[in-house]
Parts: structure tokens; C-alpha cells; sequence
């Protein structure tokens, strides 16, 4: 079991407080291709956050690879995030003074791998995503669907256990949606990579192989999705 | 922190991003510690300029000399003149046993020298050999008077720099040739190439000093002396003593002791302390308003290193996110405002290092420099170490702020 969730509760307290998680119980084996749907303010993003360790629960307990993910210093968890997590944003998140090559190469360079190394291994997966050509380019130069690659290749590059996609298609129009998309599948399929993606489009949902529902910071419906004819606006395709 | 060519790389990369910012920052800084070098240069080299004048002066010296009286005295009237004579260089040196040296000056002014055709007019001195206790002679050539000069009445003379241009404008060592002054032949034994602006009686380079006894005997001075040199003995004040010395000669020609115009005394001791304590007040505004300077420009920094980190919210988000430690990024701010402060800062002390550089040129003559106004290698390396003591400082602010930037920042401020 890769990811397991046991009874997470969250709360935040601004002011009025706001229980935001309600009880979260999830379980996702290696390898699953699983999305999380719901509508805004369902706490979907809050679980997405806590299953990439950039943000606390109050009750609970989130193994990760059989790890105890709870009160971990900030070193521990950058460390984590670093070696076990890819995350992937609907805004690309990328450093705008920085070229595609040094985007991707930016997490081997807190692991402290030599600059040598780092490069070819960015380039490896620049080449990879179809982006040999545009490594010495730099965000601001290129199309949505270019940037949303390299952050895939950022991801990739440390190797990790999960990708956590947080509305990756958000900001892209439907054709570079279905590419992307694609490449997740691909990822998966070849790679066995785990991918969890957060998104409120069911037609994104319907390219996974497990769409989990949530609701008012509770799980719903847990879908599977082999035949990827969930949602009747999902077939053939992604709609917009 | 590693200290590798990437991290410097990514320190560069956020300063050179908004590089007009960065430079006006920067200046700040540069303002600073160029002002404080100058500053610092250029009140050492005033210093000097101004020790210059007292140069080869005891700093403990008295000169008395004769005035009119102001005070009416044992049935005296006042606004009388008066001499000084060798008896009271004897009382003086018996009645006040804290004194150390005591040396008598007879002066004739604007006496001509000549040699062969070139003649110089300066003024004569007659003087005891202790003298150079008092006005130390910077001897260039040759000897300074010594007692058997002045026992044996010696036609010998020490001449300053100015009459040695004059009458040997061939140079070389004047020392056993002939000058002629009135008339009488004297043998130069030394060459004093003292330059110091305190005068006695005229200035040292304008002198020829001859033994006063022969000076005496030859323009038939008689007793009479003009002024009275006298040093005190180590650990003692000045002014303590001047009252005293001033009654045992007031007593023996009739005045009041207390009459300061009469027996005018000039304390160069009080002279010395008025210019240190005015070198210290300078020193002290220097310092204060070069570090005031510097730490206005450390304090810019500070500002500025909080906007971009404030700006830079997502970037840091991201690095997190990405796996981007908390001290990596504190170490990566204050590492940021370090180069900054200290690449200014460094600029600023060799910009005014050239300058203090071209200051001396100006002042050098004949390939010897008058003054120096360099600051020391020290107290550049000090400077910069202040720099970089400042540069953490200024940093630490912003980069605590940076450190607190939570990886989901990043994704909520889009």
C-alpha cells in the first residue's frame, strides 16, 4: 500500500473555524492512475496538500510507503517532498528567470547532485517530454502546453513515488489538455508511476483508471474507471 | 550552505534580475563606506599636515619672554619695559627643580649671510647647545652645537634648510666651508633640515644658529636674553609650574608675579592638548557620521532584501514545494545580502582608496611624500569584515521572513 489514509481531520482556524476534512479514510496501491473530484471548496485541495506534505492534519494518521507522515520538521519534510513527491500545478509553477533545462534540473540541485550530472539527467528528461529544442528557452517563451511539460519533467526527474497533479489542465486549452493528459496515461502505463490528479472536470477524471468523489470534506463515490466511460460529456475525449 | 559556482550562480541570478534595484541598493553602501574611508583618510592626513608644524617641537615646552609690565609694582609705574637676563636662566634652573631643560635665545633678525656672490638674509640665533632639547634638529648634514662650541666661543654655525639652498645652490656636504655674516667668518658644522611651522624666533630653515656666547661677545648683547626656553621634567604639568618659574623671575626685576603680560609665558603643552582634543572631536564625527552613513545604507538593503523577498513569495513557495530545506533558503537570502552589501561595499573602499591615492600624488614633492592620507591595509580588511557583519544583518530580517514562506504559499498566490 502506497498511500494510506486513516480518519484525517482538518480544520482551519481563520478566524471562524472551518472543519475542512471530515474523516478521511483512502487507501491507493503503487501504480494506481487515480483522480480526486470535486467541487470547489469539497477540501480537495487541502487533501491534496496534505498528501504532498506541504500542509498539516489535526488528527489521524498518513503513511506514505509505510512511513509515518506526522509532525515532521520543516527539514524532513522538504526532504520527503524532495525524494518521494512530484508535483505538478495547474499554473506550472515554474521560476521565470530560470531556462526550461535549469527548471528541471532544480530539485537534483537540493539533493546536492553535481552540476554535471543534474544537466544531462534534465536533459535526458527534456528530451523525453519531446523538449530537446527548448531547453535554453525560458518560460515566458513558451506555449502553456510546453511549460506544463517541463513542470511534468521537474516532477519525473527525482524519481518519485507519486505525482500529485493539482488541476493540471486548468490553465491549457482542450487539444494541449489531451495531450496532457496522454502523457500522464503514458507515465503510467510504461513508468507504473503512481499519478493522483485533483481536478473538478470530470472529463479529466474520466481519463484515469479510479475517480475518488469527495464532498463537504467527506469521501464519496469511489468509481473505478478501466473502461474510461464514467461521465457521458468524458467519452472520446476531453470537454471543455 | 555548500559554496559551490551554483549556489553563487543562483545569488547572482536574484540580484542581476532587477539589476537597477539592485544598484541603487548597492550604492547605499558604496555611499557609505566611501565616505567613512575618506573621511578617514583625509582626517589622518589633516592630522599629520597639522603635526607637521609642530614637528621636532618638545610638546612639553615653555618660552618665556620680557613684556610690558600691566601691573604697577614696589613703586614701579606699570608700562614698563624690562630684559630678561643670563642670571635668570641660572634661578630658574636652581629655584624650580621640575624643570628639566633650561635654554636662553638671543635673535638678531634679517641678518645677511653671504658666501662667494650668493647671500641670504635670515635671522640669528644664539643659542645654548641644550638647545636642540627644545626645537629638535632633523641634521641633514654635520653636527649640532656642542658645549665646547659654546665654551670656547666657536666661530661655528648649525644653517637651516632654506639658507643651505641659498648660499650652496651647488650642494653637497657644506659642513667645514665659510659663510660670511657682518663681517665675521663662521664654519658651517651642520645643516638642520627641519621644516616644522612653529617658529621661535624666526623659522627653523631661515636660521643660523651660532653659540650664544659668542654671539654675545660679538654684537655686545651684555646680559640680556630674549627668550627663555624651558622644558619640565617627565610627569609633570605645565601649567603647574608656570606660576613659579614666573615669580622667581618676576622677583629679582621688580614685578608683580602675577603679571602674566609681563612675563608672558607661551605653554606650547596647552597648544598640543587644544589640537588633540580637537583631533578627537574630528575623529569622533568622522566615526559617526561615516558609520551613521554606512548603516543607513545597511539598513536600505534590509528594505529592499524584504520587498524582493516579499515579491519572490511564489519563487520561494515553489522551491519548497520542491524540496527547497528552510536553511537553504535563510542561507541563500542572507548569502544574497551579503554579496550585495560586501560587492558595494568593496567598490566603495577601492574607489576611495584611488582617490585617497591621487590626493597623495598631489601632495608629493621631489618624489617624497609630504602627508599621508592613505588609509592602512588594516582598516580596509576591517571594513570589510564590517561589511559583511552589516551585509548578515541586513539580511537576517528579510531572509527570517523568507524562511516562514510556507510551500502552499506558492500555489495561493496565483
Amino acid at each position: 500500500m502506497l498511500i494510506e489514509l486513516k480518519d484525517i481531520n482538518k480544520t482551519y482556524n481563520n478566524g471562524q473555524p472551518l472543519h475542512v476534512l471530515k474523516g478521511i479514510n483512502l487507501e491507493i496501491e503503487r501504480g494506481e492512475f487515480v483522480s480526486i473530484m470535486g467541487s470547489s471548496g469539497s477540501g480537495k485541495s487541502t487533501l491534496l496538500n496534505i498528501l504532498g506534505i506541504l500542509d498539516n492534519y489535526d488528527t489521524g494518521e498518513y503513511r506514505l510507503d509505510g512511513k509515518l507522515i506526522k509532525g515532521l520538521s520543516e527539514k524532513q519534510a522538504a526532504e520527503y517532498r524532495n525524494r518521494m513527491i512530484g508535483f505538478i500545478f495547474q499554473s506550472y509553477n515554474l521560476i521565470g528567470f530560470k531556462t526550461a533545462l535549469e527548471n528541471v534540473e532544480l530539485p537534483l540541485f537540493y539533493q546536492g547532485i553535481s552540476r554535471k550530472k543534474r544537466e544531462v539527467m534534465a536533459m535526458e528528461y527534456l528530451d523525453r517530454l519531446g523538449l530537446k529544442d527548448w531547453s535554453s528557452h525560458f518560460p515566458n517563451e513558451m506555449s502553456g502546453g510546453q511549460k506544463q511539460r517541463v513542470a511534468i519533467a521537474r516532477a519525473l526527474i527525482t524519481r518519485p513515488e507519486i505525482i500529485l497533479a493539482d488541476e493540471p489542465t486548468g490553465a491549457l486549452d482542450s487539444r494541449t489538455s489531451v495531450e496532457i493528459m496522454q502523457l500522464l496515461k503514458e507515465l503510467n502505463r510504461t513508468d507504473n508511476m503512481t499519478i493522483i490528479v485533483v481536478t473538478h472536470e470530470s472529463g479529466v477524471a474520466n481519463e484515469t483508471n479510479k475517480i475518488i468523489h469527495i464532498k463537504d470534506g467527506i469521501i464519496g463515490e469511489i468509481e473505478m474507471n478501466q473502461g474510461h466511460n464514467a461521465s457521458p460529456f468524458g467519452t472520446g475525449g476531453i470537454m471543455k | 550552505m555548500r559554496i559551490d559556482r551554483d549556489t553563487f550562480r543562483e545569488i547572482l541570478d536574484s540580484i542581476t534580475r532587477n539589476r537597477s534595484r539592485s544598484l541603487l541598493t548597492g550604492f547605499g553602501v558604496f555611499w557609505g563606506i566611501f565616505m567613512l574611508m575618506l573621511l578617514i583618510g583625509g582626517g589622518q592626513g589633516l592630522k599629520e599636515l597639522m603635526e607637521k608644524n609642530f614637528e621636532g617641537f618638545a610638546t612639553n615646552t615653555c618660552i618665556a619672554f620680557a613684556g610690558e609690565t600691566t601691573k604697577p609694582f614696589k613703586g614701579f609705574k606699570k608700562d614698563r619695559s624690562w630684559a630678561m637676563t643670563y642670571k635668570d636662566v641660572d634661578r630658574v634652573r636652581n629655584l624650580v627643580p621640575e624643570l628639566d631643560v633650561v635654554s636662553p635665545n638671543i635673535t638678531l633678525w634679517g641678518r645677511t649671510a653671504d658666501r662667494d656672490d650668493n647671500t641670504f638674509s635670515g635671522s640669528l640665533k644664539g643659542v645654548f647647545a641644550n638647545y636642540s632639547k627644545i626645537e629638535t634638529p632633523k641634521l641633514y648634514y654635520g653636527r649640532y652645537l656642542n658645549e665646547m662650541d659654546i665654551d670656547q666661543e666657536r666661530k661655528v654655525c648649525v644653517i637651516g634648510k632654506k639658507v643651505y639652498k641659498n648660499l650652496f645652490p651647488e650642494g653637497g656636504d657644506p659642513c667645514g666651508k665659510s659663510i660670511r655674516i657682518d663681517g665675521i667668518y663662521y664654519q658651517v658644522v651642520g645643516v638642520d633640515y627641519n621644516e616644522g611651522n612653529i617658529s621661535i624666533n624666526g623659522s627653523a630653515d631661515e636660521t643660523i644658529s651660532i653659540p650664544l656666547t659668542l654671539m654675545k661677545r660679538s654684537y655686545n648683547m651684555g646680559e640680556t636674553i630674549h627668550l627663555l626656553c624651558f622644558t619640565a621634567k617627565e610627569g609633570i604639568t605645565m601649567s603647574d609650574i608656570i606660576p613659579k618659574v614666573r615669580e622667581v623671575i618676576a622677583r629679582n626685576h621688580y614685578i608683580d608675579p602675577t603679571d602674566e603680560q609681563a612675563v608672558f609665558m607661551i605653554n606650547t603643552q596647552l597648544l598640543f592638548g587644544i589640537v588633540d582634543s580637537l583631533f578627537k572631536g574630528i575623529n569622533f564625527l568622522i566615526w559617526l557620521i561615516g558609520l551613521g552613513t554606512l548603516l543607513a545604507g545597511a539598513i536600505g538593503v534590509s528594505n529592499i532584501m524584504m520587498v524582493s523577498v516579499k515579491e519572490r513569495t511564489t519563487e520561494i513557495g515553489i522551491r519548497r514545494a520542491i524540496g527547497a530545506t528552510p536553511k537553504m533558503i535563510l542561507s541563500q537570502i542572507i548569502a544574497e545580502s551579503i554579496v550585495l552589501t560586501l560587492t558595494a561595499g568593496l567598490m566603495g573602499i577601492v574607489f576611495s582608496v584611488l582617490i585617497l591615492a591621487g590626493v597623495e600624488l598631489g601632495m608629493t614633492s621631489d618624489g617624497i611624500l609630504k602627508t599621508h592620507f592613505q588609509v592602512s591595509f588594516a582598516t580596509a580588511m576591517l571594513s570589510a569584515l564590517l561589511l559583511t557583519v552589516l551585509g548578515v544583518l541586513a539580511g537576517l530580517a528579510p531572509s527570517l521572513r523568507a524562511m516562514n514562506i510556507k510551500p502552499v504559499d506558492a500555489m495561493r498566490d496565483e
